[in-house]
């Protein structure tokens, strides 16, 4: 459905996307993770033409974005990251000031409407102003707004920063559906989390590359296995002499804490018999970790 | 080319479902800045003055207001309006996920301020023919071009700058430098030929001089198809020169 093949994109002097090889597979849900900077929306933008590539191929649907970019939009939904909204309207004559734009028949725009509005729970606010909705319900809104067009490739782009837990499940859950009715789901996002819990497959950039690819899983296998324990930062010196003496263990410090990796729980378990060292944490490896080993530093970073 | 001319059309109403949401707040600047400006020089002023080109100050001022209401309601629309529209509301990002592309945009917005100067020309008209300042009111909907031909241009400068400024502020410096001396050096105030003459052929080169013999000529019914057939088509130039340089400069600001 897209395919990037040494795709560049520069501004001036600076390089965002740095010859990236990207193929986005018909109905499964691919995650851009990385942290701000790494050139994820740089990329999202040249998928339906906001953003000029400097070099490279790139095709969504067959067609060139640079030269065909109303073909393509008019067979996706994409979730902007500002919500850009009008603040002043209500949220049904936003919806349909977009039906409009999209194409939508017109005797078929209030039914769909409604029934996206449905969806996303939030019949009740149709007739509310933009201005008088909470950033959650604007951020479901616009959502409905993707969706107008049935769109065969939705993309996400930091579709849940800044939303509260119970907002974040809720559109996941949503996005899971869409993603099992068929729908090719791009996401771009800078938790872990979500990437995990949504997509088949991923790729990892930092800085305008990409660093790693695969499933969440597969990647968490490959790169990072096992269990991190994270220890209070008053036991540093005593931590790093075991460390020292150790070549086996995978050992990261930074001002959030100490974090140690090992194969295995019963080693981390280990450390409080052992050394008398009990870590405040310990939880299996995730996605942070594989960004931490592949690029030695933290994902949030930038952020 | 249907659907790009459907496509600018649907931005021209949303702009008007948006702003007809507020329509007092926003037509009042309109309707009360020439309201004053003719209370205040038309009757102020103008008891001092008895004789200009052989009428009444007033009705020497009368058609100038039309055409400045034209100048104010396009260029602000197209500088402030437009510009918050794609900086601060992020407006043209979700229209541009959409089958709508910049030339779409520009379109759309050129037919929305041409409109609007249309509109205002033809109501500030209506209201200084009922004053008796025009003396065929039958003349009025002609007005309406008028208004379109000068807000054009006015409108595609505002843009132009939209796309050319670093920040909101910066307009002021393009009032203070452009629209203003337009406004006061293009023949609304006093008769064009007692200008410098440097004044006089720089004028020419911009819309506003060209919107006031419009104007004149309507309002006071004289030389009607030779103001059209010379200031009309250099309006007509003037917008297609300007409008075309403001989508090339809106597209880099829209296309990274």
């Amino acid at each position: 459905m897209i395919i990037a093949k040494s795709l560049k994109k520069s501004f001036g002097d600076f390089t965002a996307v740095k010859g990236i090889d990207l193929h986005v597979q018909k109905g499964e849900c691919f995650g851009l993770l990385g942290p701000n900077g790494a050139g994820k929306s740089t990329f999202i933008g040249m998928t339906y033409g906001t953003v000029k590539r400097s070099d490279g191929h790139l095709s969504v649907f067959g067609f060139d974005p640079d030269t065909h970019s109303r073909e393509i939009k008019s067979r996706l939904g994409v979730v902007t990251q500002d919500n850009a909204l009008d603040e002043s309207l209500t949220v049904f004559e936003n919806m349909l000031i977009y039906c409009a734009f999209i194409g939508v028949p017109s005797n078929e725009r209030k039914k769909r409407i409604d029934d996206l509005l449905e969806y996303m729970n939030l019949s009740h606010k149709r007739d509310a102003l933009i201005q008088t909705l909470s950033g959650g319900m604007k951020r479901r809104l616009v959502f409905v707004r993707a969706l107008l067009g049935k769109p065969e490739l939705l993309i996400l782009d930091e579709p849940t920063t800044g939303l509260d837990p119970a907002v974040r499940h809720l559109l996941w859950g949503k996005v899971r559906e869409l993603h099992q009715g068929g729908t090719t789901i791009v996401l771009t996002t800078h938790y872990m989390h979500e990437a995990e819990v949504l997509c088949d497959r991923l790729v990892i950039m930092n800085q305008g590359n990409v660093a790693a690819e695969g499933s969440p899983q597969n990647m968490i296998h490959k790169h990072a296995p096992g269990y991190v324990g994270i220890f209070n930062i008053e036991d540093k010196n005593k931590l790093e002499s075991i460390v020292a003496g150790n070549s086996g263990l995978d050992y990261h410090a930074d001002t959030s804490g100490l974090y140690l990796r090992t194969n295995s729980l019963a080693a981390l378990t280990a450390f409080h018999s052992d050394h008398g060292l009990q870590p405040l944490q310990i939880r299996p490896s995730n996605l942070e970790d594989v960004f931490l080993k592949l690029t030695g530093q933290e994902l949030s970073s930038d952020a | 080319m249907l659907n790009t001319l459907k496509l600018c059309f649907h931005i021209t109403r949303r702009n008007w479902i948006v702003y007809k949401k507020d329509l007092i707040a926003n037509i009042s600047p309109t309707v009360a800045d020439p309201a004053l400006v003719l209370v205040s020089l038309g009757l102020g002023l103008g008891s001092f003055i008895t004789n200009v080109e052989g009428m009444s100050y007033m009705q020497f001022l009368a058609p100038g207001l039309t055409v400045a209401t034209a100048l104010f309601t396009s260029f602000f629309e197209s500088s402030y309006g437009f510009y918050v529209r794609m900086t601060y509301e992020n407006v043209y990002k979700a229209m541009l996920t959409t089958p709508i592309g910049v030339k779409e945009v520009v379109i759309g917005e050129m037919i929305w301020v041409g409109l609007k100067g249309a509109v205002m020309a033809v109501g500030v008209a209506i209201v200084l023919a009922l004053f008796g300042l025009m003396s065929n009111p039958w003349l009025i909907p002609a007005l309406a071009s008028v208004g379109f031909l000068v807000a054009l241009p006015c409108g595609a400068m505002g843009l132009l700058s939209s796309a050319l400024v670093n920040n909101i502020n910066q307009f002021q410096t393009v009032y203070s430098f452009l629209i203003a001396p337009l406004y006061f050096l293009s023949g609304i105030f006093f008769p064009i030929p007692q200008m410098h003459l440097a004044v006089r052929i720089v004028a020419e080169f911009f819309p506003l001089i060209h919107g006031v013999r419009l104007a004149q000529s309507l309002f006071w019914e004289r030389g009607i198809a030779e103001a059209f057939m010379y200031s009309g088509s250099i309006l007509v130039v003037q917008s297609a020169i300007l409008c075309i340089l403001a989508y090339t400069q809106i597209k880099k600001k829209l296309i990274a």
